[in-house]
């Protein structure tokens, strides 16, 4: 070994690596497709017989449809579709930069007592009508669960502020913050009548039925904006990762990029789980899913988890329209069942491999 | 001599006639509940542990001071039904006393509690039965001396409403305003049977429970309500989705089947997050714009039913006792509107306020969209 490579093994270098970019870029670009595709596939599944070419036709000229099924196309499938799509990237994101960030791979939104905060936040105005003056009773549940969510997140950042970097410190009281909110949903639903309660397990259990374009262009406002954000922060993250030492004497502020993560985090939770409630899979499996396929580089991590994150919503989605006809089994539950194997057969290759 | 004889012989009768007289007054009860035990108590109950609280209202169909009878209940009717209670409580301020065993559903049930306050028998419903959810409670209270019947009004009431209400008469002895009150029910039902013996259609219709507040649309399945919606002569879109008591739809489906009619429930419980408000308490104006706002939901203007104006709205809670015969004669009408012309629930209840019941009802318990 010598101590430093001379040109020509520098440029074999630098050719691999771009060898490197260019089959993580061309991933990248696979992963969208398949986005799409699910997509479109959830666009075309329903209980009624309106397909993809008639959903096609329909997207594109507004009398190929009749009342019904334009209803079924503008107000129920695109709506769904839409919000899952969106779902997935903001889930997946946020999980991808709360693990990086933690350096702990169990890390996720649900992990770290965000999801119980917001189903807290959802009890309160299901079970005992509590919600924040001035909100329009149709929005109350969403409202309080994203107050609720943000407030969680705002803990955990006053415990970074606090405490500064120990990431153990945050991982304990984000479960702390897990454990007292699931007991503070538990003591709401020991108070609820059972009308009540079936409201809020349905909505603890998520469910894309409760889309509506409002929702989705909300929610498409949080994503456009903090994406760009978290790919911006790619570099320092990437350094990050390399550990808290390394990236500080790289000259990157920790403390200041934990922050930021963590605000992009909170908002991109607390919003999406506000419109569908808590599915908890995506945040966790979608980053891991991406790191098993791309690896560490966070510029096409981040993206790649987004993506994943999008697939699994979008085919869990088209699985929970489809198991029983004319029922909408609740997205959380089908998103565990879609994603498990998927996430397994993914670790066992790798444990193969190595 | 004689007349010391004379004196015992006449105390002894005396004492045979009161132990007669006293043995008239208390009789044992026994009695076979709807979940096919029998239950033996030494006299008719004065004291009731009420584990549905709801229950006060088939009460009150027997009994002209329904309270007077609670030694003890669950807070779900003061909670739940807040405007009812609010009826019930302008009539029997006393109402307010009676101790509170449970704050909400079954599971809050306080046993030792409810043990403490010695009720003369506990009426459970059919969640306490063995097998159900909270089983434990009705072993419990046994164990401590304290007869146990289950009545159902919630389960299955299209078949066990009559039972159960005979069978809470018998409890406290009421067994002839039973009689009366059931036989008024039977006329009323056989009257839906008959108008419908002639008619060949039956409209598709969306039953949402609890409407407007949790994701579109959660309907009855064929069971539980579904068999009211049945015997009124109705086909209901939700009753293929799910044989057992509910059903959750996706708002696809419903637009595929395009219901003719739709009937949304609601009441006090749904104010606060924005559901439909109907029954005591609310004024005409406020419940029409509830229902309004229920069928303004995104993708609900294209549903036959919505176009056709045949949106109606039912108070929730009266499904779940006695009264359920309204609502089926509202949801009759509503689906047959021209076999059931002489079919009118408001005309019914009056008769029910006016001849059973200790605390009338008042309001709006049914309504059209116009």
């Amino acid at each position: 070994m010598t101590a430093s490579p001379g040109p020509a093994a520098s440029a074999a270098i630098a050719k691999a690596y771009g060898r490197v970019v260019r089959r993580r870029a061309v991933l990248l670009a696979v992963l969208g497709l398949i986005a799409i595709c699910a997509f479109m596939l959830d666009l075309g599944t329903g209980p009624s017989n309106l397909g993809w070419r008639e959903v096609l036709r329909g997207l594109f000229d507004a009398g190929a449809l009749n009342g019904a099924q334009s209803a079924i196309l503008w107000e129920v499938r695109l709506p769904q579709a839409l919000l899952a799509l969106l779902v997935g990237l903001a889930l997946a994101t946020a999980g991808a930069e709360m693990q990086t960030i933690l350096g702990n791979p169990l890390a996720s939104p649900f992990t770290l007592g965000v999801s119980s905060a917001s189903s807290f936040g959802a009890a309160l105005a299901i079970v005992l009508g509590i919600g924040i003056p001035g909100v329009p009773q149709n929005w109350i549940v969403s409202a309080n669960a994203f107050v609720f969510a943000f407030i969680a997140v705002i803990v955990l950042q006053s415990v970074v502020r606090l405490r500064g970097s120990g990431t153990d410190i945050l991982v304990l009281c984000g479960i702390a913050l897990f454990f007292t909110f699931n007991a503070l949903v538990a003591l709401t639903q020991f108070l609820a009548s059972q009308q009540a309660l079936q409201q809020l397990v349905f909505w603890i259990m998520g469910s894309l039925s409760r889309a509506s374009m409002d929702k989705v262009r909300l929610l498409a406002v949080v994503v456009v904006i903090a994406l760009p954000f978290a790919q911006r922060a790619a570099w320092p993250m990437m350094a990050l990762r390399l550990g808290e030492d390394r990236a500080r004497s790289l000259g990157i502020h920790v403390v200041r990029l934990r922050f930021m993560a963590l605000l992009r985090i909170s908002i991109l939770t607390a919003t999406a789980m506000a419109f569908v409630g808590t599915i908890g899979f995506v945040g966790l499996a979608g980053p891991h899913i991406a790191r098993l396929l791309i690896g560490e580089d966070h510029r096409f991590f981040l993206p790649a988890s987004a993506l994943t994150g999008a697939i699994i919503m979008s085919l869990a989605s088209v699985a929970s329209k489809s198991i029983v006809p004319g029922v909408l089994i609740p997205i959380g539950i089908v998103t565990a069942l879609i994603g498990l194997p998927v996430f397994f057969s993914l670790i066992f290759r790798r444990q193969g491999d190595a | 001599m004689a007349a010391r004889i004379r004196r015992s012989l006449l105390l002894a009768l005396v004492c045979v006639l009161a132990t007669l007289s006293a043995r008239a007054v208390a009789q044992p009860v026994t009695v076979t509940d709807v979940a096919g035990r029998t239950v033996t108590l030494a006299q008719p109950a004065q004291r009731i542990l009420l584990a549905e609280g709801r229950q006060i209202t088939a009460l009150a169909l027997l009994h002209p001071d329904p309270v007077s009878l609670l030694a003890g209940w669950l807070g779900d009717f003061r909670r739940n039904d807040s405007e009812s209670y609010a009826l019930y409580r302008a009539r029997f301020p006393a109402i307010d006393a009676v101790p509170v065993i449970g704050v909400g559903n079954d599971g809050s049930f306080a046993v030792e509690q409810a043990i403490a306050i010695k009720p003369d028998v506990a009426v459970l419903g059919v969640s306490f039965a063995p097998g159900g959810r909270s089983n434990d409670v009705a072993r419990q209270l046994e164990a401590a001396g304290i007869p146990v019947v289950f009545t159902d009004f919630f389960v299955n009431p299209f078949d066990n409403t009559i039972p159960s209400l005979r069978l809470l008469a018998q409890v406290i002895g009421r067994d002839a305003q039973a009689d009366a009150y059931i036989a008024f029910y039977r006329a009323h039902m056989q009257r839906i049977s008959d108008r419908l013996a002639g008619v060949k259609t039956r409209p598709t219709i969306l039953f949402e429970t609890h409407a407007g507040v949790s994701d579109c649309c959660h309907a009855p399945g064929a069971g539980n309500i579904g068999r009211f919606i049945t015997f009124a002569g109705g086909d209901s879109i939700s009753a293929q989705i799910s044989k057992g008591p509910t059903a959750q739809l996706g708002l696809e489906y419903v637009l595929t089947r395009d219901p003719e009619v739709y009937v949304g429930t609601g009441g006090a419980h749904l104010k606060a997050t924005g559901g439909l408000v109907i029954g005591p308490g609310f004024d005409r104006a406020t419940i029409l714009a509830r229902l309004a706002a229920v069928v303004a939901r995104p993708g609900f203007a294209e549903l036959k039913a919505v176009r056709d104006k045949r949106v109606h709205g039912l108070f929730h809670n009266i499904m779940a006792t006695p009264l359920n015969l309204l609502a089926t004669e509202a949801l009759a009408r509503w689906l047959h509107p021209e076999a059931m012309k002489d079919v009118d629930p408001d005309a019914t209840m009056a008769e029910i306020n006016a001849r059973f019941l200790a605390v009338p009802m008042q309001g709006i318990y049914w309504i059209d969209l116009k």
